[in-house]
């Protein structure tokens, strides 16, 4: 991946700037759809795209894409948001793969599953979309909703609320053009960002001072112990690797909800119980005092059943090649490697978190950094020299 | 001093009625448990109510002692003590008191009883029904110790043999 370029700050501000970008989208393309979640981020793409939409006197498609096990309020804010004369609003209720972060022996869990119909946490709202010729169980809506679009009716932009604030991963997506930096196209579909540069304060500001209606789950966070803390209000599927963590939430605030997600998906109850310890990944490193960390991951990972276990042993794999595709020093038990950031101790991390999407990699280059700060090493290089195995010296510093 | 236990009443269950304040919730798991431990251990703490037989603490072990076979147990009486409560807040806070004065346990503490018990040649299926908790939690108490799923639980059948179609 293209490295990520600096930040240049301009005179507009990021309001004006996202309805420029908008205004942009429109003239550009034939077809404007909003990906709703009901989430805040997404509330401020459907409004600035519908300010836009009256404008230029154009069409708006909202795709929501329901994943079953939601706020009770986001249920409600999506009914209001439906009604809405000036959109086309499409309410998706399909068995989407969704990550099952609680449980080691049923990693995945597909939401409004036709064969667990008996489980469901709530009923199908009415009118809702239940099948669709182009979506095959299993599949993720950033996969389906990118199908969706078709070529004959010309180019496709997807609005979406992502902002950099959220992760290094994102940040990274919109910072490695300069020019339509927002705008991702694959053939006659776009991914578009127009909030990227946005804040959550930026987000609840145009909330508040355009009087927009919002997603009441946050004002049930703001009377919880997550008052305020906008990183951690979060509107998605529940049983995640981090949204697990907030499944107090769930508990506490929407009981009768709860009790149907407790039969949904096995681990429920135990990730309620452990999500914030160190049985789910958090938190200092922690081992049994009678193995090596290296001993204690095929403990670990032994816990998983053999299908799921493969794709997350090939992610470990990796990762341990990549240690001594640089060096020849032996993998760590503990302290991470200062040129690698990986050790055994971090691989026990990964394995109890059940990494299925390969997302350490940034992970990785922090561990390292700090390792290398810890012994006064102050740049890669300089770690090179000292750690590097002569290929890697030779094929680094070939061309300088 | 005289202390509300100096008096325990066995009293029919139909005589208590619940409290219409209770912010007290129970998941079905731990109900279930609390019916395992009333039907293993049998009634070990008495429900609390006031004079006029309004439930101040017990309202889950209260509602799970109609379920039948609890019922059986006493033939549908259960242990009471009264306390006198001054007014409502009062009684409201007496609940309250009662409901959050008791810890959680830590992990590692947890872990190690769990594992001890699996040294004591108890299994892994006893563990999951006897304590109510799911597999999952079973599991990664014991990994955290470093005892592997495959000596708790184990597979009680040989897996399929194949040959090359």
């Amino acid at each position: 991946m293209a490295r990520a370029r600096q930040k240049e700050y301009i005179e507009a501000n990021v309001y004006e700037e996202a309805l420029d970008r908008i205004r942009y989208l429109y003239d550009t393309f034939d077809n404007i759809v909003v990906n709703f979640s009901a989430g805040k981020d997404s509330t401020a793409v459907l409004n600035l795209a519908l300010i836009v939409s009256k404008e230029k006197n154009r069409e708006l498609t909202v795709n929501f894409f329901d994943e079953e096990a939601i706020h009770p309020p986001t249920i409600e804010y999506a009914h209001r948001v439906c009604v809405n004369p000036l959109i086309k609003f499409n309410w998706y209720c399909l068995e989407f793969k969704h990550r099952n972060a609680c449980s080691n022996e049923e990693p995945f869990w597909y939401c409004w599953d036709k064969e667990k119909e008996d489980v469901w946490v709530r009923e199908m709202p009415d009118n809702c979309i239940t099948s669709h010729p182009k979506f095959t169980k299993g599949m993720s809506f950033q996969e389906f909703s990118s199908l969706l679009p078709e070529k004959a009716d010309g180019l496709t932009a997807i609005l979406t609320g992502v902002r950099t604030q959220e992760s290094f991963r994102r940040l990274k997506a919109v910072s490695t053009k300069k020019n339509d930096n927002y705008i991702a196209r694959e053939s006659h579909v776009a991914h578009c960002h127009p909030i990227y540069d946005w804040s959550s304060e930026d987000v609840w500001l145009a909330v508040h001072k355009f009087k927009w209606d919002y997603n009441k789950t946050y004002d049930i966070f703001n009377q919880t112990k997550l008052y305020n803390k906008f990183l951690g209000q979060r509107v998605c599927p529940p049983f995640g690797e981090e949204p697990l963590r907030g499944l107090w939430i769930y508990a506490e605030c929407f009981p009768e909800m709860w009790v149907k997600m407790l039969g949904r998906v096995k681990g429920v109850a135990t990730a309620w119980r452990y999500a914030n310890t160190e049985l789910y990944g958090v938190g200092k490193k922690v081992k049994p005092d009678n193995l090596t960390y290296r001993e204690w991951s095929a403990v670990i990972l032994e816990s998983y059943d053999t299908v799921d276990v493969n794709k997350i042993k090939k992610n470990l794999n990796s990762l341990i090649k990549r240690h001594y595709d640089k060096t020849n020093d032996e993998l760590p038990d503990e302290e991470v490697h200062p040129l690698t950031g990986t050790s055994w101790s971090f691989i026990c991390k990964i394995s109890i978190k059940g990494d299925f999407k390969g997302r350490t990699g940034p992970a990785l280059e922090g561990n390292a950094i700090t390792a290398q700060k810890k012994l006064g090493i102050n740049s890669f290089d300089e770690a090179v020299r000292i750690y590097g195995s002569e290929e890697y010296k030779n094929k680094r510093f070939k061309n300088k | 001093m005289k202390q509300p236990l100096d008096k325990i009443t066995w009293l029919d269950r139909e005589k208590l009625k619940p409290n219409n304040y209770n912010p007290n919730k129970v998941a079905p798991p731990e109900l279930k448990l609390l019916k395992i431990s009333i039907l293993e251990d049998g009634w070990t703490q008495p429900i609390v109510v006031n004079p006029d037989y309004t439930i101040v603490d017990g309202f889950h072990r209260w509602t799970v002692s109609g379920h039948k076979e609890i019922y059986a147990l006493t033939d549908g009486k259960i242990p009471t003590v009264m306390v006198e409560t001054k007014d409502a807040s009062q009684q409201k806070m007496a609940t309250i008191r009662h409901n959050r004065a008791r810890g959680t346990h830590g992990v590692l503490a947890m872990s190690d009883i769990i594992t001890s018990m699996v040294e004591e040649g108890v299994s892994g299926e006893d563990i999951v029904k006897r304590l109510g908790m799911e597999k999952e939690e079973v599991v990664r108490l014991l990994f955290r110790s470093g005892v592997p799923k495959s000596d708790v639980f184990k597979e009680a059948e040989f897996s399929k043999a194949w040959k090359p179609k």
